[in-house]
C-alpha cells in the first residue's frame, strides 16, 4: 500500500539530517540571497505539507489552499499595520481566523465529492481575492498592505525559526498520518460509503483535517507576510494554489515528507529559472502536466522508498 | 428597461458558456476547467486574424471558432481521454492546460487589453435607451445557437446518440454507439460554443490573458445552480444569474457582481446540491 509506511528510525534520521544540513547551509555560504531563497522554500514546505495532510490523505483535492494562506497573511498585515498590534499576535490569530474559515466552508463543501469540493474551494479563493480589491480602504487594494514589522530582525535566526516550525509540523503530521486518525483519512480516500457503513463520522474527520490544514497554511501565510514585510492580493490567486499542488504532486501525494522535498526542489528550480522570467509559470504548468501523466505517484517519495529498501537490503 | 436588456445580454453570454460546460459533463463526465480558455482563444483568435493578418471580421470569427473547436477535439483526444477514469486527474490536466494557454497568450500578446472589433458598430434605440447593436446581436445569436443545438440533440441521429450516452454510457456502448467519436463531437460543440461567446463578447469585455478565469467560475456557478448535466437547467440558471448580476450592478455597485455567482453556488450547495433541474446522481 502506497504511503502506509512506518515512521521508522531511518526516516527520522534522514529527516533530522536533512533539516540540520539546511540549517547550516547559510552559515557555510553566507549571503542574504541564498538565505532568502531558503526561507521562502521552508515556508512553501509548510504550505505543501499542510495541503498534503488534508488532501493527500483523503483524496479531496483543495484547489483553493491560497484562501487560507491569504487569510493568514492578511490577518498578519492588517493587525500589524492597521491596528498596530505586535507581530507575535499574527501567528495565533491568523491561524484561528483561518480555522474559522475552514469550518464555515467545510460544512457545505465537504459533503460534495472530489471535483465539486475542489471547484467550490477554487471559487471561494477567487472571491476572497475580489473582496480584497472591493474593500481596498482596509486591505490596500491591488497594492496590499506594506510596512509590516518583522517577527525576528536577524534573518538567520528567522530562517532557523521557520525551519524548526517546518520540522515540528512535518514530524507531527507524519505521526498523525500514521496514527488511527491517518488510517481513517486514508480509508475515506479509499471508499467513503464503506467508512460510513462502518459507523465512522466521515464528515467530522474531513472537517477537522481541513481545519488543521487551514490553520497551518495560515501559519505559513503569516510567516510569509512577516518575511516579505508586505502582502498583496496575488497571495489568494489560483497560481499560489497551483504552485503548492504541483509541489505536492512532485513530492508524492499522501506521503507528508515528500511534499516538503517537492517544495524545496521546486523553489530552487524556480530560482534557477529566474533568468527565463516570463516562462516560469509555463515551465511549471508543463511540469505539472508531465507529472500527472507519467509519474502519478510523484518523484521524491518513491525515490526515498527505493533508496531505503536498498539500504535495508544490504 | 435598461436592466431588462443588459440582463438579457449577460444571460446570453453565460448561457452559451454554461451549455457547453454542462454538455461535456453530462455526456463524458468531464469537468473541463479549460472551458474558459476556449472562450479566451475565441476572442484572441478573432483579434489576431483581424488586427494582425488584416482579415475581415466574419471569416476571422468563423476561423477562430472552427480552430478552437478542433483544438478542443485534440485536447480531448491527447490529454483528457487517457485520464477519464479519474475525475481529479481530469481536473488537474484541464487546469494545467488552461494555465499553459494563459501563459502562451501572455507570452505572445502581452498583458495589455486588446480590442476585438464589433460586428455592429451603431447603436440601437429601444424605448428611449441606446444599446450597442453588438449586445443585441449577442442575444440573437445565443438564442439561435442554443436553439439549433437543442433541435440537433432532440431530432438528429447523432443527437439521440449523445442523449443515449448521457443517460447510460455503458448501455449505449452495447448498442453499438461509438462513444469515443461522440465525445470528440461533443467536445467540438462545447469548445465552439465557448469560442462563439468569446468572439461575440470580445468587443465589450476586457480581452487579456487571464480572461478565462471569470467565465469558468460563472459557468461552474450556473451549472451547480441549474444542476450538473442539465441543459434546460443551465439555461434557466444562466438567466437567473445574468439578471441577478445586472440588478446588483444597477442597485449596489458593479464591483459586487462577482460575489453574486459564488454566493449562489455556496447557497445552492448547502440547500440543494443537485441543483434546480439536476438528478441526484452527481452526489
Amino acid at each position: 500500500m502506497r504511503g502506509l509506511h512506518q515512521l521508522d528510525r531511518s526516516s527520522a534520521v534522514a529527516g533530522t539530517a536533512a533539516l540540520g544540513t539546511l540549517a547550516i547551509v547559510p552559515v557555510i555560504f553566507p549571503g542574504n540571497y541564498l538565505m532568502g531563497v531558503l526561507t521562502v522554500a521552508a515556508i512553501y514546505g509548510i504550505w505543501a505539507v499542510s495541503w498534503d495532510f488534508m488532501c493527500g490523505l483523503t483524496g479531496r483535492e483543495n484547489f483553493g489552499h491560497a484562501l487560507f494562506i491569504g487569510v493568514g497573511a492578511y490577518a498578519a498585515g492588517y493587525m500589524n499595520v492597521q491596528i498596530g498590534w505586535g507581530p507575535w499576535w499574527s501567528l495565533p490569530i491568523g491561524m484561528l481566523l483561518s480555522a474559522l474559515f475552514a469550518l464555515l466552508l467545510g460544512f457545505p463543501t465537504l459533503r460534495l465529492r472530489g471535483p465539486y469540493f475542489a471547484l467550490a474551494m477554487l471559487s471561494a479563493a477567487v472571491i476572497m481575492q475580489r473582496l480584497m480589491l472591493i474593500f481596498w480602504e482596509h486591505t490596500g487594494g491591488e497594492e496590499g498592505i506594506q510596512d509590516i514589522t518583522p517577527l525576528i530582525r536577524n534573518h538567520l535566526h528567522y530562517y532557523w525559526f521557520v525551519l524548526v516550525l517546518l520540522g515540528v509540523i512535518t514530524f507531527v503530521l507524519s505521526w498523525l498520518a500514521r496514527s488511527r486518525w491517518g488510517l481513517i483519512l486514508r480509508a475515506i480516500r479509499g471508499d467513503e460509503a464503506t467508512c460510513l457503513a462502518a459507523g465512522i463520522p466521515i464528515t467530522r474527520y474531513k472537517i477537522i483535517s481541513l481545519v488543521i490544514s487551514a490553520a497551518l497554511a495560515a501559519l505559513g501565510g503569516a510567516l510569509y507576510a512577516h518575511y516579505q514585510l508586505q502582502v498583496s492580493p496575488q497571495l489568494f490567486s489560483i497560481v499560489t494554489s497551483i504552485t503548492i499542488i504541483t509541489m505536492v504532486y512532485v513530492g508524492g501525494m499522501g506521503s507528508i515528507y515528500g511534499p516538503v522535498g517537492g517544495a524545496l526542489l521546486l523553489t530552487f528550480l524556480a530560482e534557477g529559472l529566474r533568468d527565463v522570467g516570463e516562462w516560469r509559470l509555463m515551465v511549471y504548468s508543463v511540469l505539472l502536466i508531465m507529472i500527472v501523466f507519467f509519474l502519478p505517484n510523484g518523484f521524491i517519495a518513491p525515490l526515498w522508498q527505493k533508496l531505503r529498501a536498498t539500504l535495508r537490503g544490504r | 428597461m435598461e436592466i431588462l436588456i443588459h440582463g438579457a445580454v449577460s444571460s446570453a453570454i453565460y448561457a452559451m458558456l454554461a451549455v457547453g460546460f454542462t454538455l461535456i459533463f453530462g455526456v463524458a463526465r468531464v469537468l473541463n476547467l479549460a472551458h474558459g480558455s476556449f472562450y479566451a482563444l475565441g476572442a484572441y483568435g478573432t483579434y489576431m486574424a483581424t488586427a494582425l493578418l488584416g482579415w475581415s471580421l466574419l471569416p476571422a470569427a468563423l476561423m477562430a471558432i472552427v480552430l478552437v473547436a478542433l483544438l478542443g477535439v485534440v485536447i480531448e483526444k491527447i490529454f483528457i481521454r487517457p485520464l477519464r477514469h479519474s475525475q481529479l486527474g481530469v481536473l488537474m490536466i484541464t487546469l494545467s492546460i488552461s494555465l499553459v494557454i494563459e501563459q502562451a497568450l501572455f507570452l505572445i500578446f502581452g498583458s495589455e487589453y486588446r480590442n476585438v472589433p464589433a460586428f455592429i458598430q451603431s447603436k440601437v434605440s429601444i424605448g428611449g435607451i441606446d444599446i450597442a447593436g453588438q449586445r443585441l446581436l449577442v442575444v440573437a445569436v445565443a438564442v439561435l445557437a442554443i436553439g439549433a443545438l437543442y433541435l440537433f440533440i432532440q431530432w438528429s441521429r447523432l443527437g439521440s446518440a449523445i442523449l443515449a450516452i448521457s443517460q447510460d454510457a455503458e448501455a449505449a456502448k452495447y448498442m453499438g454507439i461509438p462513444s469515443d467519436r461522440i465525445f470528440a463531437l461533443v467536445m467540438a460543440i462545447s469548445a465552439g460554443l465557448a469560442a462563439l461567446a468569446g468572439v461575440l463578447a470580445g468587443p465589450f469585455l476586457s480581452v487579456q490573458p487571464t480572461m478565462h478565469l471569470l467565465p469558468i467560475m460563472k459557468a461552474f456557478a450556473i451549472v451547480i445552480v441549474g444542476g450538473l448535466g442539465s441543459i434546460p437547467g443551465s439555461i434557466v440558471a444562466a438567466m437567473m444569474l445574468g439578471y441577478a448580476e445586472t440588478i446588483v450592478a444597477y442597485t449596489i455597485s458593479t464591483s459586487w457582481t462577482e460575489i453574486v455567482s459564488v454566493l449562489a453556488t455556496l447557497l445552492m450547495l448547502v440547500f440543494r446540491p443537485a441543483g434546480i433541474f439536476g438528478k441526484r446522481a452527481a452526489f
